[in-house]
């Protein structure tokens, strides 16, 4: 693998950053196109009026109300093929550093990001999608206010939308914590106003504040956690900081940053017990945004552990383990439980997706534990046993990552096409949905079955991977304490939490079935269901994706490997 | 000196374009179910796409096209090589992450596994499955019974179909297991296809039942052969063909002392193939099996999936002739073939007394498969204990193995026209009885034509209300002619050549080698003649004579699509001659060696001497006449006196049959041995046979005593103790309870979350700060 250094904004900078400038520009046009139209200014003093084509009365060509929509996805498509070709073509990474100083790194797209940007993307797009029936324009013919509302605000939407992955592309690019932060703000932002986007609704714009509130917290918090980095190393390229975790010594200041930085990030995920908003968001915020919370936004949130844990603080490794490592085993541990027993109780779809996804956030955590311990002994030939370890449970957090989109988006749209006819407020809402639907209902099925990590779905190829990946850490690093007489290491523990959790996942998973198939359909949804290709459409592919991914996920792996393949010289400080 | 399997395999590469032979009709299975649920009831779901079956059949169609190219690739490769033996695989790797790791877990490949045995069963499943496609659309979609039921027949046809295909393509005796398990489910759907009628339920569970006993050993044989091949398995599935066959694996094992291991894994999945083939003991099944629809007795109880347990012995055919097993396995070998012995004698006699057109085949089908059962043993045990390396040896296990498979071949193709042809005859007694009643009662019958299976007691499938069909039904009696023909062994036709062989090979074995084989040697000659008579009484009692009842009379052929499969099946089974001269050209490879017969002249030449001849020793040729005359002669004969008869005045079979029918009457009218045969029929002999010689009697009280009290025992844990108190209160309660604790703490102001926040925080400072 090769790097190549490029200088910011020169003019190589633009050809290498492709999908991330479409986007920029698709942001412009969406800020422009629907607001053109016969505007006329007058010159001071005058009567003159020059036309100067902003505001007024809007063209024919842009009073569509379904033009927004339509851009966002011509651009958030042709982003995704470009990163798309990107992820399986190039294998370079290209350094970004500030004008005149190589030694000020600010971007890197590596395989890493590119992997991570093109999961984002590809969420995005299916999201755009889905929002276009789900929050379908209104006859621009009837001229009530609502209506005319509703049209305007069309185009708010996807400049959030777009906005929310330019956020998100710089916290996958980022090589410095701040670059990092910036964009994971400018993403959570946009959500934030995303969950509360109907705002005529109590429930959204109340989940949709709360959000903001603890979110604010907890950025605060991170922010904070951020600045004793600064404080105690004077920057935060995140080179700069792993090169000075490596050489620490007895210091406080460090580790007080170190867990005010988890805050921040560990809210992102939804990881207890910084996970109380999200359940309200996500039960308030339409379907097609809860979908993108549980995946790409909290994609987004793994990218800054992953950073901060693997890259930053993992090379300093405290007697072949990292300072965390007791910390979150137990917050994956706390996070798991909380996630599915919280779901098992809930009545809620939304909710109980909510939940899983804080169970999800669990396992991630688990893994993340795993790839932190490395060879405890001291014994060098278990190294490379070791490192192979850690690079498979990477990379089948980073499929995970990937292939949690296809199916927990897929749960969420399916109930964004329940939610277009009322408000999904509890399992009535997917009462015989068989007898409905009955190819939503499957499809709702396979993306439960997915996350309940049956074969061959892509759903128990991740859990397996992670769960394999744990277990072959476990071997690898010699046993350290003594159960049953049997030498075993404590990370099998967390093996084991990930099995009854599973099992406990299944009960709620499977009673969506249920549900679904033998029960009667409610008063309220007796009729035909809303119609709506476009939200059908992503749906399929979503079921695609998680069978096909399931069957034949390898070549997915593969790409997974090679991203975690780069980020493993860093993570050892080689 | 012994070759051994992996010295003659020539490994060529399958495209894997040919999965789809076992895609298409897997993919095809839930587009049927779709679209039935979709369009029910609609004109064009019904009228044009026939409720599916229209859809099932290009798909089927085009199954067979993708064998029948693999065949010809598979038969071209072979004829050009000196070894005719080819094994080739196209492999699908489900995902092999870890693989080259130490810990190689999960590494699930799927595999296509071409040979010889492979070729046979192909074209057999793919031929007949399409042409009982054909069959259904007539029989199915004529009845109005099935109305808007057909989608489900058609589904779950094609779904068995591409259990059957690809049990017979897989390479590994995991997914042939995984496939067999696919094609009892099918079975299980389709023999209860009338779930409604309680009758069929019962069969359905029967069937599913008895062969789960089977299936029960067959995963233990499998366990037990994974754990003996598992450290030689490099990473892989140590029940890949590849893996159980090689000679340097079986070789370590023999070194090892594994042999008796080894021979009693084989018992145990040959106890599965029992189950599945309807043999001694475990046969009670396949009768009842017969409440399915015709097409469904055809397809899954004559052609294809009794034959499974066939394929599964046979599969075995490389680890039996393993020089490194040689003379291990005789006793395993020696019983299969008294199973079959016994089977055949046995289900024979039973098929003496049934009226029951279906049941005659039913029981015709144990016999045959059990024919086949003793052949395979006897060249098992020629394969295992012969050695290779002498001149004549080779010769004659290649020979003894192919008249087993050739055997199977046959009878599936005359088991399958008749099972049809009996459908055929069904369907239009059922028709005929249904315009009777209309005429008779026009204004006061108006139920709806369901009402008529149950209600009134007419049974359409008893012989006993049949007789004089011949004229009436000319297409479906000649295929029932030439069929009963093929499977009693009239020289020339179809089962002659195979049955022939199978006797001879297991006279060869007791003779020659090993004086056991003489029980079941004398009991399948001895069957020849019993199935000479009972296959003979079913068609006299069927076609011949005067029609016994009013129905009987007005039965004319008028269903269309029906006699299409009959007419395609008649010359293959009068074509035995050609298919014995291929086989003798193209298939009797194995293990490197062929019998050289260049051409078909050449092979039919072959055979004509092998049998009539001079088929290498004395007893032999004397052997074959015995038999031809006990299955040609006696039996026939002793059933035209019986049950025999002219037709009708005025009626006349077509020329082929009509000579068949009068001698018949000749007979009878001579020799009708009225009062012998009614106390026959009378002694507790006759009874028994029609009680099925006791044993669904004694299975039953075996169930309901031993299984039953045992199964309520733990029905009765389960709900008390399992679901009661331990799922109820501590799972479920406990579970309830801690999730609303939890949720509790979430009360949905963000002033708590925030207090939350700030908790994690201090935990998590107070953790980092601890391990410091």
């Amino acid at each position: 693998m090769t790097q190549r250094l490029v200088e910011a904004f020169d003019a190589n900078f633009f050809s290498l950053f492709t999908a991330e400038v479409t986007l920029f520009i698709g942001l412009i046009l969406l800020i422009l196109i629907p607001n053109l139209g016969k505007g006329t200014f007058r010159l001071p003093g005058t009567q003159a009026r020059i036309p100067w084509f902003l505001g007024g009365q809007r063209y024919e060509w842009n009073a569509n109300p379904r033009l927004p929509s339509l851009i966002a996805l011509l651009i958030m498509v042709s982003a995704t093929i470009q990163m798309g070709m990107r992820v399986f073509s190039e294998n370079d990474a290209i350094l970004v550093h500030a004008t005149g100083d190589a030694s000020v790194r600010i971007l890197s797209a590596n395989p890493f990001s590119n992997l991570m940007e093109f999961f984002f993307f590809l969420a995005l797009t299916l999201v755009i999608l889905a929002s276009i029936n789900r929050l379908d324009v209104k006859n621009p013919k009837d001229k009530s206010i609502s209506t005319l509302y509703n049209n305007r605000r069309q185009a708010d939407f996807y400049i959030l939308i777009l906005t929310c992955a330019l956020g998100m592309s710089v916290v996958a690019l980022a090589e410095n914590l701040f670059v990092l932060f910036v964009g994971l703000e400018l993403a959570s932002f946009s959500t934030y106003i995303l969950v509360a986007f109907n705002k005529e609704s109590k429930a959204g714009s109340e989940s949709g504040m709360k959000y903001f509130i603890v979110g604010s917290a907890a950025s605060g918090v991170g922010l904070y956690g951020l600045s004793l980095l600064y404080l105690w190393s004077g920057s935060l390229q995140i080179d700069i900081l792993a090169e000075a975790w490596a050489g620490i010594g007895q210091e406080t200041l460090p580790y007080v940053a170190l867990g005010l930085v988890l805050v921040g990030f560990g809210f992102k995920i939804s990881a207890a017990p910084f996970h109380f908003a999200a359940p309200d968001a996500y039960a308030g915020a339409p379907s097609t945004i809860s979908g993108l919370l549980a995946t790409a936004s909290k994609a987004m949130g793994m990218i800054g552990i992953i950073k901060i844990l693997l890259v930053i603080t993992q090379p300093e490794a405290l007697e072949g383990s990292a300072i965390w490592l007791w910390t979150i085993a137990l917050l994956s541990v706390i996070t798991m439980f909380w996630g599915n027993l919280a779901a098992l109780g809930s009545d809620n779809p939304k909710r109980m997706l909510a939940y899983s996804s804080v169970a999800h956030a669990g396992y991630m955590l688990a893994a993340i534990t795993a790839a932190g311990l490395w060879n405890i002994s001291g014994d060098v030939s278990a190294q490379d046993d070791a490192i192979q370890a850690s690079r498979t449970v990477l990379a089948a957090i980073l499929f995970h990552l990937g292939v949690l989109i296809a199916f927990k988006l897929g749960a969420f749209l399916v109930l964004s096409v329940l939610e277009m006819e009322s408000d999904v407020k509890s399992s009535d809402a997917i009462a015989g949905l068989a007898k409905r639907s009955p190819m939503l209902a499957v499809a709702m099925f396979i993306f439960m079955l997915s996350l309940a990590g049956v074969p061959p779905l892509s759903g128990f190829l991740s859990k397996l991977l992670v769960l394999l990946g744990i277990i072959k850490v476990a071997i690898a690093n010699s046993a350290s304490s003594s159960f049953l007489g049997m030498d075993v290491h404590w990370v099998w523990g967390l093996a084991l939490a990930m099995g009854v959790n599973s099992a406990i996942s299944v009960y709620y998973y499977l009673r969506v079935g249920v549900v679904m198939f033998f029960h009667e359909p409610v008063e309220s949804r007796q009729g035909p269901l809303p119609r709506g290709s476009m939200i059908r459409i992503s749906i399929a592919i979503c079921v695609i994706l998680t069978v096909g991914l399931g069957v034949a996920g390898e070549f997915l792996l593969d790409v997974c490997r090679s991203a975690a393949d780069y980020l493993m010289p860093m993570m050892r400080g080689l | 000196m012994g070759s051994s399997y992996d010295e003659v395999k020539n490994a060529l590469d399958v495209p894997s374009e040919f999965v789809f032979i076992i895609l298409l009709p897997m993919l095809a299975f839930p587009l049927i179910l779709y679209l039935g649920m979709k369009f029910n009831g609609q004109k064009f779901w019904k009228e044009n796409l026939k409720e599916g079956g229209l859809v099932a059949l290009p798909v089927m169609a085009a199954s067979l096209v993708l064998s029948l190219v693999l065949i010809r690739r598979f038969i071209n490769e072979t004829s050009v090589s000196d070894t005719s033996t080819v094994f080739s695989w196209a492999n699908f790797a489900w995902f092999t992450e870890g693989a080259t790791t130490e810990i190689s877990l999960y590494s699930l490949n799927f595999g296509l596994y071409v040979d010889h045995v492979t070729v046979m069963l192909l074209f057999v499943a793919s031929f007949l499955c399409l042409l009982i496609n054909i069959f259904s659309i007539g029989y199915m979609n004529t009845d109005e019974v099935n109305d808007n039921k057909n989608h489900r027949f058609y589904a779950e046809f094609v779904l068995f179909c591409s259990g059957m295909l690809g049990m017979v393509l897989s390479d590994s005796f995991l997914w042939l297991f995984i496939f067999w398990e696919l094609m009892g489910l099918c079975s299980y759907l389709l023999i209860g296809f009338y779930y409604d009628k309680p009758s069929a339920a019962y069969a359905a569970k029967k069937a599913f039942l008895t062969t789960r006993v089977g299936d029960v050993f067959l995963v233990i044989g499998l366990a037990m052969l994974w754990n003996l091949f598992q450290p030689y398995a490099s990473g892989g599935d140590a029940l890949a063909f590849a893996t159980v066959f090689d000679h340097s694996n079986l070789q370590m094992l023999a070194d090892a002392g594994k042999q008796g291991a080894l021979q009693l894994a084989l018992g145990f999945m040959f106890i599965g193939a029992v189950g599945k083939s309807a043999q001694f003991p475990l046969h009670v099944w396949l009768p009842d099996a017969m409440e399915g629809p015709t097409p469904v007795s055809a397809l899954i109880h004559a052609a294809t999936m009794v034959n499974a347990g066939l394929y599964l012995v046979a599969r075995m055919f490389p680890i039996f002739g393993d020089s490194a097993m040689m003379g291990e396995f005789s006793d395993l070998a020696f019983i299969i073939a008294l199973v079959g012995g016994i089977t055949a004698c046995m289900a024979a006699l039973i098929a003496f007394v049934q009226m029951d057109l279906k049941k005659v085949l039913a029981y015709s089908t144990m016999s045959q498969l059990a024919y086949i059962f003793t052949g395979l043993g006897a060249a098992l045990w020629l394969a295992n204990s012969l050695d290779w390396g002498e001149y004549p040896n080779k010769g004659i296990v290649v020979v003894a193995f192919g008249a087993a498979l050739f055997h199977l071949f046959n009878h599936a193709m005359a088991k399958g026209m008749l099972f049809m042809a009996s459908g055929s005859v069904i369907h239009e007694m059922h028709h005929a009885h249904h315009d009777l009643h209309h005429h008779h009662h026009d204004d006061d019958h108006h139920d709806d034509h369901g009402d008529d299976h149950h209600d009134d007691h007419f049974d359409a499938q008893s012989m006993a209300n049949m007789g004089g069909l011949a004229s009436r039904l000319p297409i479906t009696a000649t295929a029932m002619f030439v069929g009963s023909a093929s499977i009693i062994g009239i020289p020339l036709i179809g089962g002659f050549w195979s049955k022939e062989g199978i006797i001879a090979n297991t006279w060869r074995v007791a003779v020659e080698h090993d004086p056991r084989f003489y029980i079941p040697a004398f009991l399948v000659l001895i069957t020849a003649g019993m199935t000479g008579f009972y296959m003979s009484r079913m068609w006299f009692m069927t076609f011949a004579g005067k029609p016994k009842t009013e129905v009987a009379e007005k039965v004319h052929e008028q269903t269309p699509w029906i006699p299409i499969p009959l007419l395609v099946l008649i010359p293959m089974s009068l074509a035995g001659i050609v298919f014995a001269s291929l086989k003798s050209t193209y298939f009797l490879g194995y293990k490197g060696y062929k019998l050289g017969e260049d051409g078909l002249l050449e092979g039919f030449l072959y055979e004509m001497d092998h049998i009539f001849v001079n088929p290498g020793t004395n007893y032999l040729l004397v052997l074959t006449y015995i038999a031809i005359f006990l299955s040609m002669v006696l039996g026939p004969c002793a059933a035209m006196a019986l049950h025999g008869g002219r037709l009708d005045e005025g009626q006349k079979a077509k020329p082929w049959m009509q000579w068949a029918v009068t001698l018949s009457g000749k007979l009878n009218d001579k020799y009708s041995f009225a009062g012998w045969a009614e106390k026959m029929s009378e002694s507790s002999f006759g009874e028994a046979l029609r009680q099925r010689l006791y044993f669904d009697k004694y299975y039953d009280m075996a169930m309901m005593k031993i299984v039953a009290g045992f199964s309520n025992l733990s029905a009765s844990f389960d709900k008390n103790v399992v679901d009661g108190f331990a799922i109820k209160t501590i799972i479920e309660k406990g579970g309830q309870d801690s999730s609303r604790i939890i949720r509790s703490i979430t009360t949905g102001s963000a002033r708590d979350y925030i207090m939350m926040v700030a908790v994690g925080t201090l935990a998590i400072a107070i953790l980092l700060w601890g391990v410091n």
